[in-house]
């Protein structure tokens, strides 16, 4: 080969060098900035200013920006599910934009290909809005019934940092080794970052990162380690962010000409839409949990059976098919046929305790036992039939 | 070297023959706007121009790219007639079912079929074919050593793919927005986010649809350009184009490789939807237009490494 | 004078020296991918003015040549320069026909000419309508010229690949093998086109198996088998390694032998077979007095020719009578 050839084909190699740069520049040039921008802080200070940073006010700052949740929770093949569906939260990486505005302005906005669902609060008009079906919902809240943004439910379908953090730092006592790092950068922005590790041996969590921004202590990201492995399995946190006011005609909802309107009152039961329903029927089974355990090694158990799991809910909305997309083939989300894709990975175990399947993931393990009792806990296999063994 | 050494030098071979007249007006002393053949080469600015004209009327004149043009624009004509007949009866959802409501909406329902596979195709038949169909029928020969460069040859081919890939979209677009007027309601348009804008504002949508649209298969054109170095028959540079789309297009309905799809072209096309958010996202809008340009980019220099050295021995 | 030929972006060649010579080649050598040499280490010099012949048998690496000097294809090795200028700067004023005629099928050949003025930076656009015109009417397709160019003959296909080497004022012509194809008619106009351009004192560089054609028109020939040049010069001192016979007919033989000899020519040979022919060099002698001679002595002379040496004898000579495709 001549020499020319090696000069020309360098084009393309220093094209593609150039590129791969730019793609990997923004955590190239937040690690070259990165370095300490903000002053130190001990956790009991830094968590005392976020407290007090979100106390004074009435919440948190106005902003907008979009947040991106990714789960690799180690799940087997997910079926393809409806873009709006909870359980597709469990896979891959999903994306929401916010808007907050001064109190009680709030718009959610969960864009998909040539769809977008939105659910706007305004004071006391709150809108839910779906492109595919064409369809505003208003929602009217029952009597005694809590704010949709400060709904109590667990899981995936928390989106916001906000909700996920308080959650995370109502852990942290003595099962929890803190400390602080004060060179995170997070959406572009110079973050403390709250590292919990758990101390139990039997716990599968390696550490949970919980990121604020070094400005208004606002939780920009969550980051959830399992043991072994240098991704996150869990991470939900803003990919791009701006504490300014957004406009107002982000809160403002009027149902366009042409579409179908509804009315639902939440806390009343009913066919609310899916987030209501997971709600309501995780309140409904917390009634029969109990928890074996402590910190960040306890395990939920609850009565169920092999056969209970994999039949449908009864509940499961009945309105059926979702709007005519595009793309076709995107039915809505079925827990059932969940369940049965992951029993599938299930390994049969048995000890003291009795015998059972289990499954384990990065972060969970499940232990569904032959006497009829689901344990689940972000613990070892050991320590889940350990706990399997109090009855 | 003298210009002067070099007119001695010009004396007949060893056939006498007498100067015809004709051959004395051939003199250049004689020819008012020819350039001196033995001075310097005067190398005109406008023959970029002029050969890039050539290209654009070679493809816009060739019998099958006016039919794939053609078949390009009836398409939204046959999905406006086919939703005409269906809103009659029964009521559906989503960006396919409010053109009903509203005629501009044809021309986003018209994008986001075409831009799947059959804008691709088009697109993809121009770029492959452009230095693949020369090398095939010998014509690159005589357009080197004409000599059309071998670098500006291609920066004209690719242009020309350029202008064709935004040909395609304006048709569409047209052709939707013409065929969307007679079949459906004017007035406010209502957006994915369930807010409304003016008519106005969503033309100048439709505007920002094309130019994103046509720079995503500019993008690809680029692609195509690149597999068309690389080989004498351009069917096969067609070919590979076509297979890399369907083949991206698969790949992206994978859940389990949901990690790539940011990097594959198809995946941004889509993107335009962007426009029809409220506010509109600029930044999906950007970061696409930052992927074809690192397409274009990345092709247009291997196109460059690949042309700019090969052996035309067709 | 050195000049360094390259085309932009593009490596081609570095000349050597050219003097007073359209064409310099050193040590010009082409390997193709696969291992085929097939032009091995060319030294080539073609005179500026001349009507140059490049003879060769099929595959001996004619048409490769050219492409390299065209810019076309990349030496493996060896330099070589095109009118001692940079490529570039040299091909606006080369007019070239490479292996047959290429055209666009659905385009008229008048819009094939326009398409291939177009690709040339240095043709003003302006002129273009007077160039094709010219370059039409220069190979008598005026007439034609609104035909598409599927619908051409094959004799009319040369002469539009002629036509576009003729496009503009050229300082050198490449023509690879310009009369396939076309009919006697065609062939002698080529050949008179060919006289008429070189008498503009334009080169012209043409490559041909047809040994009466480069006989007629050139006024020097390079000859190639299998990739190497075996020998180059004027048809003149190509044709001088051989001298001039006379041959002589008549039915006794032996006394025109005799009578030859007498006269001091050498070489004398009587017929193999039946042929009642005797041949003989000619040498410096006339051949009226050869004539005079014979009659005198008796000989009865039924026909006398002076036979000069053709290039085929020296081709044959030089190339080998096997038919066979070298390499
Ligand atoms: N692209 C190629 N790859 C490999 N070998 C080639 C290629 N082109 C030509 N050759 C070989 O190079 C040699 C010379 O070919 P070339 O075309 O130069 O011959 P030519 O003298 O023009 O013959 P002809 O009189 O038949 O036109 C041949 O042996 C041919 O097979
Ligand atoms: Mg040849």
């Amino acid at each position: 080969m001549r020499r020319g050839t090696f000069v020309r084909w360098g084009v393309p190699i220093a094209a593609a060098a150039v590129i791969a740069g730019a793609m990997g520049a923004g955590p190239v040039i937040a690690a070259v900035s990165g370095d300490p921008v903000l002053p130190e802080r001990t956790a009991q200070q830094l968590l005392a200013d976020a407290a007090a940073a979100t106390k004074d006010k009435a919440g948190p700052p106005p902003m907008s920006g979009t947040v991106q949740q990714t789960a690799s929770l180690g799940l087997p093949a997910l079926p393809d599910m409806g873009g709006a569906s909870p359980l597709s939260l469990l896979s891959g990486s999903h994306e929401v934009k916010v808007w907050y505005g001064a109190g009680d302005k709030l718009r959610v906005a969960m864009p998909t290909q040539f769809d977008e669902s939105n659910l706007i609060v305004n004071g006391d008009q709150i809108w839910y809005w779906d492109s595919g079906d064409n369809t505003a919902t208003k929602i009217k809240m029952a009597k005694g019934a809590e704010k949709p943004h400060a709904l109590p439910t667990p899981g995936p379908a928390d989106v916001t940092p906000q909700q996920v953090a308080a959650k995370l730092l109502a852990n942290a006592d003595e099962h929890t080794a803190i400390r602080v790092t004060n060179n995170a950068q997070v959406a572009g922005r110079a973050a403390y970052q709250l590292v919990l590790a758990p101390k139990d041996e039997g716990s599968l969590v390696q550490e949970v990162r919980l990121a604020l921004d070094g400005e208004t202590y606002m939780p920009l990201q969550v980051q959830v380690f399992a043991k072994g492995s240098a991704e996150p399995a869990f991470q939900v946190g803003f990919t791009q962010v701006t504490f300014t006011p957004p406009a107002e005609e982000n809160f403002s909802f009027t149902p366009p000409a042409g579409a179908k309107v509804k009315e639902e009152t939440i806390g009343a039961g009913g066919d609310a839409e899916h987030a209501e329903q997971q709600a309501e029927s995780a309140k409904e089974a917390r009634k029969d949990t109990k928890v074996v355990g402590a910190g960040w090694t306890r395990v939920a158990v609850l009565p169920a059976t092999l056969a209970d799991l994999t039949a449908k809910p009864a509940e499961t909305p009945s309105d059926g098919k979702p709007g005519s997309h595009w793309k076709g083939g995107s039915e809505g989300a079925d827990p059932s046929a969940l369940v049965q894709n992951v029993l599938k990975t299930a390994t049969p175990v048995s000890g003291t305790w009795g015998s059972g399947k289990l499954i384990k993931t990065k972060l969970v393990t499940a232990l569904l036992t032959d006497d009829g009792r689901l344990l689940v806990g972000a613990v070892t296999p050991e320590e889940i039939t350990k706990a399997a063994g109090t009855k | 070297m003298s210009t002067a050494e070099t007119q001695e030098r010009r004396t007949p071979g060893l056939v006498p023959v007498a100067e015809t007249m004709r051959t004395a007006e051939r003199r250049p002393s004689s020819e008012s706007g020819q350039s001196e053949p033995a001075g310097p080469p005067v190398r005109l600015a406008s023959a970029f121009w002029r050969l890039l004209g050539s290209e654009l009327g070679l493809t816009f004149r060739r019998p099958r790219n006016q039919v794939m043009l053609a078949v390009v624009a009836c398409v939204p004509v046959l999905i406006g007639i086919a939703l005409r007949i269906a809103s009659a009866d029964e009521a559906v959802g989503g960006l396919i079912g409010s053109v009903a409501g509203n005629s501009l909406m044809l021309t986003f329902a018209s994008f986001s079929f075409l831009v799947l596979l059959l804008m691709p195709i088009a697109v993809s038949v121009v770029g492959g074919d452009s230095i693949a169909g020369e090398a095939g029928a010998g014509t690159l020969r005589y357009l080197l050593a004409a000599p059309a460069g071998r670098t500006r040859l291609l920066v004209v081919k690719y242009l020309n793919a350029v202008v064709f890939a935004y040909a395609t979209t304006v048709v569409v677009a047209l052709s939707a927005l013409v065929t969307g007027l007679v079949l459906f309601p004017v007035g406010p348009v209502t957006l994915l986010s369930g807010s409304t804008i003016s008519v106005a504002e969503g033309l100048l949508r439709i505007l920002v649809t094309v130019g994103y649209v046509g720079a995503g298969m500019a993008a690809l054109a680029a692609v195509a350009v690149a597999l068309s170095t690389f080989t004498e028959v351009s069917i096969g540079a067609i070919a590979a184009t076509m297979i890399l789309v369907i083949v991206t297009q698969v790949l992206r309905a994978i859940p389990q490789l949901e990690a790539i799809t940011p990097y594959l072209l198809p995946s941004w096309w889509t993107k335009f939807d962007a426009v029809l958010r409220s506010p509109v996202d600029f930044g999906s809008l950007g970061q696409g237009l930052l992927v074809f340009g690192a397409y274009i980019l990345l092709f247009g220099s291997i196109a460059w490494a690949r042309f700019s050295g090969k052996d035309i021995t067709s | 004078m050195t000049v360094v030929t390259h085309e932009a972006g593009a490596p081609f060649g570095a000349a050597p020296p050219s003097g007073d010579s359209a064409i310099v080649t050193q040590g010009l050598t082409k390997r193709f991918p696969g291992g085929q040499v097939a032009v091995d280490a060319l030294d080539l010099t073609v005179p500026r003015g001349s009507v140059f012949g490049f003879l060769g048998p099929n595959g001996s690496g004619k048409t490769t040549t050219i492409r390299m000097l065209l810019g076309l294809v990349a030496p493996t090795a060896g330099e070589y320069s095109v009118l001692g200028l940079p490529l570039a700067d040299a091909l606006p004023r080369v007019g070239a026909l490479v292996e047959g005629p290429a055209f666009y099928p659905y385009l008229s050949g008048e819009a094939n000419l326009y398409r291939f003025d177009a690709a040339d930076p240095t043709a003003p656009g302006g002129t273009a309508k007077k160039r094709v015109a010219e370059a039409l009417e220069r190979v008598g397709l005026s007439a034609a010229a609104g035909k598409r160019f599927r619908n051409y003959s094959l004799g009319m296909r040369q002469r539009l690949a002629i036509a576009a080497a003729l496009l503009g004022p050229r300082e050198l012509l490449i023509l690879d093998e310009p009369t396939n194809g076309l009919d006697p008619q065609g062939t002698r106009e080529v050949r008179a086109l060919v006289k008429e351009i070189a008498a503009d004192g334009t080169t012209v560089f043409v490559s041909s198996h047809l040994l009466t054609e480069v006989e007629q028109m050139c006024t020097h020939a390079a000859i190639m088998r299998a990739g190497n040049l075996v020998a180059q010069g004027t048809i003149a001192s190509l044709n001088g390694g051989l001298t001039t016979r006379v041959r002589v007919e008549t039915p006794d033989v032996a006394d025109a032998a005799r009578v030859l000899g007498t006269l001091g020519l050498a070489d004398v040979r009587m017929p193999d077979g039946g042929a009642a022919a005797v041949t003989a060099d000619l040498g410096a002698h006339a051949p009226e007095d050869i004539n005079a001679a014979l009659v005198r002595e008796g000989v009865a002379v039924r026909g006398l020719a002076v036979v000069r040496p053709s290039l085929e004898d020296v081709f044959v000579g030089l190339t080998g009578e096997g038919f066979d495709v070298d390499g």
